[in-house]
């Protein structure tokens, strides 16, 4: 049931961001790209990871609604096209959005661990100076 | 594709990434199921302005490939460097893959027709 779940969470939030999103910044611009983030993203955020329609248990690594919907654009484009060459034409693009990615992920992980450590250092140092102080 | 293009696209795709995996999660902490939406619009809305809006990531073919992608790889892989387990993911993993595949599809039966 789970894994079904995460197959109808996915194909909604694929389908609404691959024909919606672009019909707002066709007609109303970059504010209606804007826009459209706002309430398609934050819809689907909110059946699929704020209650939890996608499948993510204890532990594992997370799986966002994200992989879902850049599948689906792609292969919005190979099923209108009945041919697999566009996607292969398209693979250098998925090669760099891929790689800045994983390096933008790792790099707020790195970060999040680095103030997460001057934090209790901060802290450390405080409740030293008051026992000092006591 | 050309070098120029190439940097472009990997700052897209990191700049993404890192905003989502950097802030979603506070902003959820701090405002509830609100912040999901804030995040939405300010993290979502305002990365697609830079990346499909005005263009900083750059499209090499026909196969539409989103800024989402970033995310999707970015924060697996991420999850991954944290400690978190890749094989108890694998399922939902190609879940998702096969719901991606099922909407284009369906995208597919009535767009452009």
């Amino acid at each position: 049931m789970g894994n079904f779940r995460t197959i109808v969470g996915s194909a909604i939030a694929g389908i609404f961001v691959m024909s919606v999103w672009g019909a707002f910044a066709a007609k109303y611009g970059i504010a209606g790209g804007w826009f459209a983030g706002f309430i398609i993203i934050g819809t689907a955020w909110f059946f699929n990871h704020c209650l939890g329609v996608i499948d993510n248990q204890a532990g594992a690594a997370p799986v966002d609604q994200a992989l879902g919907i850049g599948i689906a654009g792609s292969m919005r484009d190979v099923f209108m096209a009945g041919s697999i060459s566009p996607l292969i034409e398209s693979l250098p693009t998925l090669l760099f959005v891929g790689l800045g990615g994983i390096a933008g992920a790792v790099c707020a992980a790195m970060f999040q661990q680095d103030l997460a450590k001057a934090r209790s250092a901060a802290a450390k140092a405080q409740s030293e100076a008051t026992s000092r102080s006591a | 594709m050309a070098v120029n293009f190439a940097i472009a696209t990997f700052a897209g795709g990191f700049i993404f990434a890192f905003l989502v995996a950097f802030c979603w999660g506070p902003l959820v902490e701090k405002f509830g199921p609100i912040g999901g939406w804030l995040a939405a619009a300010f993290i979502v809305g305002t990365a697609w302005t830079l990346n499909h809006g005005v263009g900083l990531i750059h499209q090499s073919g026909r196969a539409w490939i989103d800024m989402a992608y970033a995310v999707g790889i970015g924060l697996l892989i991420g999850g991954i460097y944290s400690g978190a387990n890749l094989a108890r993911a694998l399922p939902t993993a190609i879940s998702a893959i096969v719901g991606g595949t099922l909407g284009g599809f369906i995208l597919s039966c009535f767009l452009g027709k």
